[in-house]
C-alpha cells in the first residue's frame, strides 16, 4: 500500500481534496515514459538508478516518485537468459566451493560444461532477480493519461486505506459493488433513494467501531476502480490522514482508473441461458440484474428479468439456483416463499434435490442438469398469464438475501 | 444472549434486559446491526466481566484442543525452565527474550505442550514456516495446520506467517487459545498489530533476540501480548549453552578517490542536517527525512547520504580484505553480511559465493541450505535473509561488510554462529572504514551484544 508521505492532498475544512494527477502532468509523464523505452530490453537496476536522478524537464518530486512506483507495479520485466539461473548458480557455486581456482577458470570450466560462453554463463547467474530482469514494452502501449489515471486510483486507494467508512450514492451496478463488499468481508447497509435503480450504500468493516484497520480499508480501496462502471456515484469516505480525521469526496467523472469491465454473469450457466434464450425469443427483453425487491423485510437481487418489449406489464422474474451451500439455498427459497411473487421462474440445480414443500408456492420451476433449457422457459412464460410483481418502496427497511445486513438509511436527499 | 466471533470480533446478541453492558470491556454498540461489539481481543476479559455479574450466555464454541497424548516430551535447558515458569506466572501472557541459538522455538514446543492447549504460532518467512513445522512435526505425532505459502490448512496446532494470519484472522480468531509470536519485535506499531487484535486467544507468548527499546512500542506489545517476563542477552550464555565467539573489528581507509567523494557528499549531508538540527534540536531522523524532501536543497542532502551509504557498502579496501578473509578461512563456513542486497550480489560475482537474498525463490534457499549443511557450499552472502531465526547449520566466521538496521540486526547475525557444538570458537569479523558514519554506526551496534539484564522472576 502507498506509504503515507506519497499520499498528496490537501485539507480544506474538514476535506481531504486529493492531488490528482491532470493534464498539466502529462508532460513529465511522457518524459519519464520515453526513460522508460530507453531503458527496454536493459536491466531493470539500471533504470531503477537512472530514475533516482531527476528527469531533464520539471516534476513535482513526490508526484514523481508516485508515478515510478506505480510505473514499476506494472512489472514491466522479462527474462532472458541462456543457462536457467538457478541451473547456472548451482553449477557455479557449488564449482567454486570445491576449488581453489581464480573466479575466472571456474567460469570457463563451468560455461564449457554447460555449452555456453563465459558472458552468457554471467549473464544468466542473477537473469532471474527483479534487478536483473530486463525492462520490456507494456503490451499495450502505455500513454501519459493512463499512467496519471493509474497513480490516481492508487492516492485514492492509499487514502481509503486509512478509512472506517464509506457511503456511496450510486445509480446501476449496485450489486457488484455490495457482492464486493460480502466477498472482503464488509458490513454493507443498503437503502434506496428512491423507485429507481439508485441506492445508497454504507459500508465499513466490522472493526470501523473501534478504529480503522488496513485490512478493510484495503477492502474498502478495492471498491473504487468499480465505481466507474456505475453510470452515476457520490463516494464520501471517513479516512484517518495523519492523524487528522478526514473526509474524502469522489464522484462521477473523477479522473481515476477503472478496473477491468466485472463479470456480466456470475456463472457460465447464467451466461448461457441469457445467450440462448435471447436467440429463441427476440420479443422478450433478457434483463440482467433487474431492481432489486423487497420480500418481507429482505432485499433479493434476482439474476434476471423477462420483459416482454411490446406489452413491458407481461414481466417475468428468473433466479437460477445453482451450485452452492445448501444453508445458502435454503435461505434464498425462504425468502422467495415470504416474498409471494407471482411470477417467479426457479431454475433449480437437479444436484440439489430441492422438495417441492421447500420451493416458494406459485412458483414455476424449471429443474435443470448443466444448462437451462430456454425452450422451457419461454414454453412457462407463454403459457402462463402474468402479474406485476410488488416493488421496493423507499425507506423500507430491508436484510439483504445474501447474508449482508441492511437497514433504513436517511435519504440522500432528506 | 449469545456470544458469536463475527471476522476479529465478538457480536453480542440478545442480551437480558436488566443487564447494562455499557461498562462492558471494549463492548460498543453497533447499529449496523443491531448488535453489541467488542474487539476478539477483548474476549476474555469480556467473559470474565460477564461471569462476574452471573450473567448467562451461549459462549463461542472452544477451540479443538490438540491431543495430548501425541505429543512426546520436550526436555528444557535450566534457562529454558525459567523462562516458561516467568511466562506461566505472568498469566501465560508476556514477551521471553533469548539469544538466538538458545533454543526459543523449543520453548514454544513446551508452552504448547505443558499448557495442552489450541495454538497459533506466527513466524515472519516462509522459511521459518517449514522450520517450525519440522519442529513441531519431530514432537507432535497429529496433524500440523499451516497458513502461508499458498496453503490454508487447519488444526488444533497451526503455523502461520505473519501475512498469512493477517489476511485470514478474521475467520481463524476463534480457533486458538494460544498464541506463540515468533521474532514478536515486528509487532507493536504497525498493520500487523491487528492480527493480535483479531484474535479471542487469551495466552500470549511472543519470542524475539531483540526487545523493543522503544517505549512507545514496547507499550503497545504490553498491550496485545505482555511484558517482558524474561530476558537473557548473548554474553549471559556464550561460552556455555552458546558457542563463544571473538569479535574482531578492522578498521580499514578509503582509497583518495572514495575519502574525496565522501568528504563532498558528507558535507553536503551534513549542512543540511545541521541546519535541521538548529530547527528541532529534539527531531528524528523520520522527521529530517520528510522536511528535507520538501526542498531541492533537502533532497540534495537525502540523496547525498543515499551516495555515501552506496558508496561505504563495499569499499576498495573492504574487497580486498574480504578477499583476504575468505582465503584465510578457505575450510570454515562462512557467512558474510551486506547492508544491501546489491552489495550481496557484487560479492557474489566477485567471489564466486552463493547469494541468499530475499529474491531467491524459497525452494532454492532450502537447497542452499541444504548443500551448506552437507558442505558442498561453504561461503554464503546475504543481506537481510539470514538476519532472523533461520537455522544456519554450523557456521563459524562472520563477515560484517555492512549493515543498516542497527543493534538488532548485529545481534541476530552473531547469533547465526551461536550454535553450540563441541570445541567451537566463533569469530565474528567487522569492516569498519575509518574516519566515516561507519565507526558511530558499528560502536551503537555491538552494544547489544553485552549482558543487558538478568531474569526477572
Amino acid at each position: 500500500m502507498l506509504s503515507a508521505d506519497l499520499l498528496s492532498y490537501s485539507v480544506a475544512g474538514t476535506l481531504a481534496v486529493p492531488h490528482f494527477l491532470g493534464e498539466h502532468d502529462h508532460p513529465w509523464i511522457r518524459v519519464l515514459l520515453e526513460e522508460h523505452e530507453r531503458f527496454i530490453g536493459r536491466p531493470q537496476r539500471e533504470l531503477e538508478a537512472r530514475l533516482r536522478d531527476p528527469l531533464p524537464c520539471e516534476s513535482p518530486p513526490r508526484k514523481l516518485k508516485l508515478a515510478i512506483q506505480v510505473l514499476g507495479r506494472l512489472r514491466l520485466r522479462e527474462r532472458k537468459s541462456a543457462v536457467p539461473p538457478r541451473r547456472a548458480r548451482a553449477h557455479v557455486f557449488g564449482e567454486a566451493a570445491r576449488t581453489s581456482a581464480p573466479p575466472q577458470a571456474i567460469l570457463s570450466k563451468v560455461a564449457t560444461s554447460l555449452g555456453v560462453s563465459v558472458e552468457e554463463l554471467q549473464d544468466s547467474l542473477f537473469g532471474d532477480l527483479p534487478g536483473e530482469r530486463l525492462v520490456a514494452a507494456p503490451a499495450q502501449p502505455l500513454s501519459a493519461v493512463e499512467l496519471a489515471l493509474r497513480c490516481n486510483l492508487v492516492v485514492v486507494q492509499g487514502m481509503l486505506f486509512r478509512a472506517t467508512v464509506v457511503r456511496i450514492e450510486v445509480e446501476g451496478n449496485t450489486r457488484v459493488l455490495v457482492r464486493h463488499a460480502k466477498w472482503r468481508g464488509l458490513i454493507c447497509a443498503v437503502a434506496e433513494r428512491s423507485g429507481s435503480a439508485s441506492a445508497t450504500l454504507e459500508i465499513s468493516g466490522p472493526f470501523a467501531l473501534f478504529r480503522n484497520t488496513g485490512l478493510y480499508g484495503r477492502a474498502l480501496g478495492e471498491l473504487v476502480p468499480l465505481l466507474a462502471w456505475c453510470p452515476r456515484f457520490r463516494l464520501r469516505a471517513e479516512c484517518v490522514l495523519h492523524e487528522r480525521r478526514l473526509t474524502l469526496q469522489l464522484a462521477t467523472g473523477d479522473p481515476i482508473f477503472p478496473s477491468s469491465a466485472p463479470r456480466r454473469y456470475d456463472s457460465l450457466v447464467e451466461e448461457r441461458f441469457a445467450r440462448e434464450f435471447r436467440r429463441l425469443a427476440p420479443v422478450w427483453d433478457v434483463i440482467r440484474e433487474p431492481e432489486p425487491i423487497a420480500a418481507g423485510g429482505t432485499l433479493i437481487f434476482p439474476d434476471f428479468a423477462l420483459r416482454h418489449r411490446s406489452d413491458p406489464s407481461r414481466e417475468w422474474l428468473l433466479e437460477i439456483v445453482g451450485f452452492w451451500t445448501p444453508d445458502y439455498v435454503a435461505r434464498k427459497l425462504a425468502l422467495y416463499r415470504s416474498a409471494r411473487l407471482p411470477n417467479l421462474i426457479l431454475c433449480i440445480d437437479e444436484g440439489r434435490n430441492c422438495a417441492e414443500g421447500d420451493l416458494p408456492s406459485g412458483a414455476r420451476v424449471v429443474r435443470y442438469r448443466r444448462r437451462v433449457d430456454a425452450a422451457a422457459v419461454l414454453h412457462v412464460i407463454e403459457s402462463t398469464p402474468c402479474s406485476c410483481y410488488p416493488s421496493a418502496r423507499p425507506g423500507t427497511e430491508f436484510r439483504c438475501s445474501r447474508g449482508l445486513s441492511l437497514r433504513r438509511l436517511p435519504r440522500a436527499d432528506a | 444472549m449469545k456470544l458469536r466471533f463475527d471476522r476479529g470480533t465478538i457480536v453480542l446478541t440478545d442480551p437480558p434486559k436488566e443487564l447494562d453492558l455499557v461498562g462492558a470491556p471494549g463492548v460498543r454498540w453497533d447499529p449496523r446491526v443491531h448488535a453489541h461489539r467488542a474487539p476478539a481481543s477483548q474476549y476474555p476479559a469480556l467473559k470474565r466481566w460477564l461471569l462476574h455479574r452471573g450473567s448467562r450466555f451461549q459462549d463461542i464454541p472452544p477451540p479443538a484442543r490438540p491431543t495430548h497424548e501425541l505429543w512426546s516430551d520436550v526436555d528444557l535447558r535450566p534457562y529454558q525452565e525459567a523462562a516458561l515458569s516467568a511466562w506461566e506466572l505472568g498469566h501465560r501472557r508476556g514477551v521471553v527474550a533469548l539469544p538466538t541459538g538458545s533454543g526459543k522455538t523449543r520453548l514454544a514446543l513446551a508452552a504448547m505442550h505443558r499448557t495442552r492447549l489450541s495454538t497459533l504460532c506466527l513466524v515472519p518467512t516462509r522459511v521459518l514456516l517449514d522450520q517450525w513445522l519440522r519442529e513441531i512435526g519431530a514432537l507432535y505425532q497429529g496433524p500440523v495446520g499451516c497458513y502461508g505459502d499458498g496453503v490454508r490448512r487447519w488444526a488444533p496446532l497451526t503455523i502461520a506467517t505473519f501475512e498469512s494470519a493477517y489476511r485470514h484472522m478474521d475467520q481463524l480468531g476463534d480457533r486458538f487459545d494460544l498464541v506463540i509470536v515468533d521474532e514478536v519485535h515486528h509487532f507493536g506499531g504497525g498493520l500487523r498489530d491487528e492480527t493480535l487484535e483479531m484474535t479471542i486467544a487469551d495466552a500470549r507468548l511472543g519470542l524475539t533476540a531483540t526487545p523493543s527499546r522503544d517505549p512507545g512500542v514496547a507499550a503497545r506489545l504490553t498491550e496485545l501480548v505482555g511484558a517482558t517476563v524474561f530476558e537473557l542477552a548473548v554474553a549471559d550464555l556464550a561460552g556455555g549453552f552458546l558457542a563463544s565467539f571473538d569479535a574482531i573489528t578492522l578498521y580499514l581507509d578509503l582509497v583518495p578517490e572514495e575519502r574525496t567523494a565522501y568528504t563532498s557528499l558528507a558535507a553536503l549531508f551534513r549542512s543540511a542536517h545541521a541546519d535541521f538540527r538548529q530547527m528541532v534540536p529534539n527531531g528524528s531522523w523520520a522527521d529530517f527525512t520528510h522536511y528535507s524532501a520538501r526542498t531541492p536543497e533537502g533532497r540534495r542532502a537525502l540523496s547525498a547520504w543515499r551516495q555515501m551509504r552506496r558508496l561505504l557498502a563495499f569499499t576498495y579496501a573492504k574487497r580486498r580484505t574480504l578477499e583476504s578473509l575468505l582465503g584465510r578461512h578457505r575450510h570454515s563456513r562462512v557467512l558474510i553480511f551486506t547492508a544491501d542486497n546489491e552489495t550481496a550480489y557484487a560479492i557474489a560475482r566477485e567471489h564466486l559465493v552463493m547469494p541468499l537474498t530475499c529474491d531467491i525463490s524459497r525452494p532454492e534457499r532450502d537447497d542452499v541450505l541444504e548443500r551448506f549443511r552437507r558442505g558442498d557450499l561453504r561461503t554464503l552472502v546475504s543481506a537481510r535473509v539470514l538476519n532472523e531465526g533461520l537455522d544456519v547449520p554450523d557456521a563459524d566466521v562472520a563477515v560484517v561488510v555492512g549493515g543498516a538496521l542497527g543493534e538488532r540486526e548485529h545481534v541476530q547475525r552473531v547469533g547465526r554462529l551461536l550454535r553450540p557444538s563441541e570445541g567451537k570458537r566463533a569469530v565474528v569479523y567487522e569492516l569498519v572504514t575509518r574516519n566515516t558514519i561507519e565507526v558511530g554506526q558499528a560502536r551503537r551496534r555491538r552494544q547489544g551484544l553485552v549482558v543487558r539484564r538478568s531474569a526477572q522472576l
